[in-house]
């Protein structure tokens, strides 16, 4: 393990989090508001500290070795959040440190948990630094590196395997490189066209793109306090939920379509299949419990209904109308799907539907097994047979996920939450979904818990962004070893 | 470029890093899903589980844009297969690994002298381009280096006029003293200088130490001359011992006896000894136990001028060229396939090793360069690369000199080739169309080297 290597890193990694600084910097200057002091001098201790590790800190022989890989990962998204809450802290916006940080890293884990009592109070400056967490978080700061940057050999493969979510994520291309390039591209392609059409349809512009850097990432934010509702407009609702329900897809898959124009990876994906399957009958199931229990009429029932599924089923957390009023059975379907999540390989957050499909199969298998022990059974996925190892990771992920869930209930419970926050404020950050029920639903914030609770549920987002084990080895004493 | 390599063997695995390193895109298929994981852990590579024999798994690798695909499975037959839809389904050139001898003898016309390199003839309606058999080259590198002059292998350019010669440096009036200082009777130019297992790209001050191998870049002529200056000439071999009946120690024997060699070879398995029997005309063919040192005395090995090891196992090998060292056989050669062992061998006393690897590695490796390159071969173990390219009009060092066109300052010009005349040193002047241009370069550098010539 050669910490000094990963710091040499990380100070490449930092430059970039500074240059992107900039955008704000220029939009705060161009509105005269008295934050752009506070990017100016967060942008030179960024970049400055970045330059300081990358020129001085030598970056040693050879390529990095898988631990060394994790290590910058998870201190890669560590560094990106404690400096990115300088602008948070030095503008004064929030009152303590622990809630620059909660903001902070519920931006980069696409989470959109915020804890501003009013955010249309706030400089539009802050407002867009916070979007472009997200939006930097959302397909990965790591993969952008290694997009970027031609100089890690093997360990570029561990940092993207680290950061993407999903089991083992397949390989689009022979280069991990350009794989990464092509999840960008693709990214990035996703939200100007959105941009574009948000423009056209009437959203203001400053507005578009705080919509368009929150939407792709599936993180949540907006520069509004009401969220999406706030405009009551169905155009961008479709906009908006057309482009949340592509950005909780595979992006791999769209890489076939595009750059290989094959449909049938697409369509023959089982998980893409679910996913599709999932988010119809979620809809109708909620609209359905609108329309019997709360009097609405069918088009606004489905017109709400459909927008919340998608925003929580992706882990976006935008939110149309106050889901926290809804009846019960509706509210209880959008606590299920907090815990499944988009797909693998998406900008999503939570378990992932492929995960729940294997989960499902092998309860299946299990049953079977139940009364012809000797029965051979493999589980497939699509055409191939999942590996015992492939199906342990996946279980075992789960049981970690369940784990954290009943832990984080406890903590959240103890800090003074009554059981429908605790445990969705838990299920919110943990999945990257954002808002929940009861306490932290979509009209109220995560300002009013106890700062104990908030450090809990910011490692929480970490840790789910991250998908679990990738931070939870660096805790193992034995990591740090030789062995 | 675009590869395939069929088979994450000891081979394949080689080869794959070493494409890698030269930043091709490379995909592995390999049937084994242990195997597979194990490369994904080492090398920034696609891998694909599967059999490389089915066009499915072929599509799925996209054989249709590869520009080369290497087929080097355990079997014989696949590889011919593979090379074969492969080149059905579009990959634009096929390299198949075939061992077994018997195989080769269908695609190899018969040598006229046994010193004649045999010519390899393409069967077209195989779809296979290539055909690379360790087991053939292992062996014509054995007999090469116990014939020839010197001590060590040559590699050949320019059709054989231009050669790099590997020495080490024995001849106490050049130890200790550094390159500028030292006359050479010929022109020539020192590509590399290897010592204890680093390879060192020479500068005019450094200090040559004993025991350093060291690369020569001459006119074939002058190729004997300058081996004078640098090492000692060995002493010519008249009987050889031959331990390990295998492929490669059968070729080696029947070379060897060819030339009127005497030879023995000491073959383990009693079954096996008879099949050789039956095969070699003049050499004797013993059954036993070569790390048995009672057996060696008695079969009077320490009386030979050579031993040569040849098994399968690498370990057995080394050690039983030490242990016909020790009895007192002036040298001992070693046929290795890790590339790991190299170093350790030499260092603890073997005089010659030689790889499968790198000699299957250097024959695929000119396939893989862009701009003209028409032959390639390593230079000290592996981090260097000596490539002959012709220069085209379009070229960018075309009319230009070498510095001008920016050839990278790790990478040194070992000759130029201009109509007949055969310019070495290189001279600084301009390079004209058609000319031959020898370039040794580290590895990580041939893409910039590979620019100036496209």
């Amino acid at each position: 393990m050669r910490i000094i290597k990963v710091s040499h890193y990380l100070g490449l990694l930092l430059v970039i989090l500074g240059l992107f600084m900039l955008l704000p910097l220029i939009i705060s200057l161009i509105l005269g508001e008295s934050c752009s002091v506070a990017f100016a001098i967060s942008i030179g201790i960024s970049v400055g500290t970045g330059l300081l590790l990358w020129r001085f800190v030598p970056a040693g022989e050879g390529g990095l070795s898988r631990r060394e890989a994790i290590l910058l990962v998870v201190g890669g998204w560590v560094f990106a959040s404690l400096f990115g809450t300088l602008p948070y802290a030095l503008a004064g916006t929030f009152p303590s440190y622990i809630d620059a940080l909660f903001e902070a890293v519920s931006g980069f884990t696409t989470t959109g948990a915020t804890v501003f009592a009013s955010v249309e109070a706030q400089f539009r400056g802050i407002i867009l630094w916070r979007s472009i967490t997200q939006w930097l978080g959302g397909m990965g700061i790591i993969t952008l590196f290694v997009a970027l940057f031609p100089i890690l050999g093997i360990g570029a493969a561990h940092l993207v395997e680290a950061e993407m979510p999903g089991p083992q994520s397949d390989r689009l291309t022979p280069r991990i490189r350009d794989t990464a390039k092509a999840v960008w591209i693709l990214y990035l392609g996703f939200s100007c066209l959105e941009f574009i059409l948000l423009l056209i349809f009437g959203a203001p512009a400053f507005d578009a793109l705080n919509i368009t850097l929150t939407t792709m990432p599936t993180g949540g934010f907006t520069p509004t306090d009401l969220s999406i509702g706030a405009y009551n407009s169905p155009p961008v609702e479709i906009i908006v939920l057309i482009f949340m329900a592509f950005a909780g897809v595979n992006f791999g898959l769209y890489y076939y379509l595009i750059w290989k124009r094959q449909v049938k990876p697409i369509i023959s994906n089982p998980e893409f299949r679910m996913y599709v399957i999932i988010l119809v009958v979620s809809s109708l199931l909620v609209a359905f419990d609108l329309i019997r229990n709360m009097g609405m009429s069918l088009e606004p029932a489905l017109r709400y209904g459909s927008l919340q599924v998608v925003s929580i089923m992706t882990t976006t957390g935008y939110a149309s109308a106050d889901f926290d009023v809804w009846p019960v059975f509706a509210k209880g379907v959008l606590l299920v799907l907090m815990i499944i999540g988009a797909s693998a390989g998406s900008t999503g957050g939570a378990l992932k539907v492929i995960r729940l499909l294997v989960l499902c199969k092998y309860a299946y298998r299990r049953i079977l097994l139940a009364f012809n022990p000797r029965a051979v059974i493999h589980l497939k996925f699509g055409r191939n047979v999942l590996s015992e190892t492939a199906i342990s990771g996946i279980l075992g992920m789960a049981i970690v996920y369940f784990g954290i869930i009943i832990i984080g209930f406890l903590v959240m419970s103890a800090v003074g939450l009554d059981h429908v926050s605790a445990l969705s404020s838990v299920l919110a950050t943990l999945g990257n979904v954002g808002p929940g029920l009861g306490l932290v639903g979509p009209t109220s914030n995560y300002l009013s818990i106890h700062p104990l609770g908030k450090v809990f549920l910011t490692v929480c987002m970490l840790v789910g962004r991250l998908e679990l084990f990738t931070v939870l080895m660096l805790v193992v004493p034995s990591f740090w070893k030789w062995r | 470029m675009y590869i395939i390599v069929a088979g994450a063997g000891v081979v394949g695995l080689h080869i794959a890093s070493t494409l890698v390193e030269g930043k091709h895109e490379v995909t592995v298929i390999e049937p084994s899903a242990t195997v597979v994981e194990n490369v994904r852990s080492q090398l920034d590579v696609k891998t694909i589980v599967g059999n490389a024999a089915t066009p499915r798994i072929l599509r799925e690798a996209e054989v249709s844009r590869a520009d080369l695909i290497i087929a080097v499975t355990h079997s014989d037959e696949t590889n011919m297969l593979i090379c074969f839809l492969a080149k059905e389904l579009g990959a634009a050139m096929t390299v198949a690994r075939v061992r077994n001898v018997e195989h080769v003898g269908y695609f190899l016309t018969a040598a006229k002298s046994p010193s004649a390199a045999r010519k390899i003839i393409r069967p077209k309606s195989l779809g296979v381009d290539l055909f690379i058999s360790p087991e053939v080259e292992v062996a014509n590198e054995i007999i090469n280096v116990l014939c020839g002059y010197c001590a060590i292998p040559l590699s050949n350019f320019a059709e054989g006029r231009v050669q790099i010669g590997e020495f080490r440096v024995e001849q106490e009036k050049i130890i200790n003293k550094s390159l500028k200082d030292i006359k050479f009777p010929a022109p020539c130019v020192i590509a590399a200088i290897v010592r204890s297992g680093k390879t060192i790209v020479p500068g005019e001050g450094d200090i040559l130490e004993q025991d350093d191998h060291i690369y020569i870049v001459a006119e074939r002529e002058s190729m004997d001359k300058l081996g004078e200056v640098v090492t000692k000439p060995q002493p010519p071999v008249s009987s050889v011992v031959v331990f390990g009946g295998g492929r490669v120690g059968l070729l080696v024997a029947e070379g060897l006896e060819k030339q009127g060699i005497s030879v023995k070879v000491i073959e383990r398995s009693l079954s096996r000894s008879q099949e050789i029997a039956a095969e070699l005309e003049l050499a004797v063919v013993v059954q036993g136990d070569a790390t048995d040192r009672d057996f060696l005395m008695e079969q009077g090995v320490s009386s030979a001028d050579a031993f040569v090891s040849t098994t399968e196992s690498d370990e057995l090998n080394i050690l039983c060229a030490l242990l016909a060292k020790n009895l007192g056989v002036p040298r001992s050669i070693v046929a290795l396939n890790r590339t790991g062992y190299i170093p350790l061998a030499e260092a603890i006393g073997v005089d010659i090793t030689i790889s499968s690897l790198l000699l299957t590695a250097g024959k695929i490796a000119h396939f893989v360069l862009h701009g003209g390159a028409i032959s390639a071969n390593f230079v000290g173990g592996e981090e260097l690369q000596a490539i002959e390219f012709v220069v085209s009009s379009a070229a960018s060092v075309a009319e230009r000199s070498l510095t001008e066109a920016g050839l990278p300052k790790e990478a040194i010009a070992g000759a130029i080739i201009h109509n007949e005349e055969i310019i070495i040193p290189p001279d600084n002047t301009a390079i004209h169309p058609g000319d031959h241009v020898i370039i040794i370069s580290p590895l990580s550098s041939i893409p910039s080297v590979e620019k100036i010539f496209k």
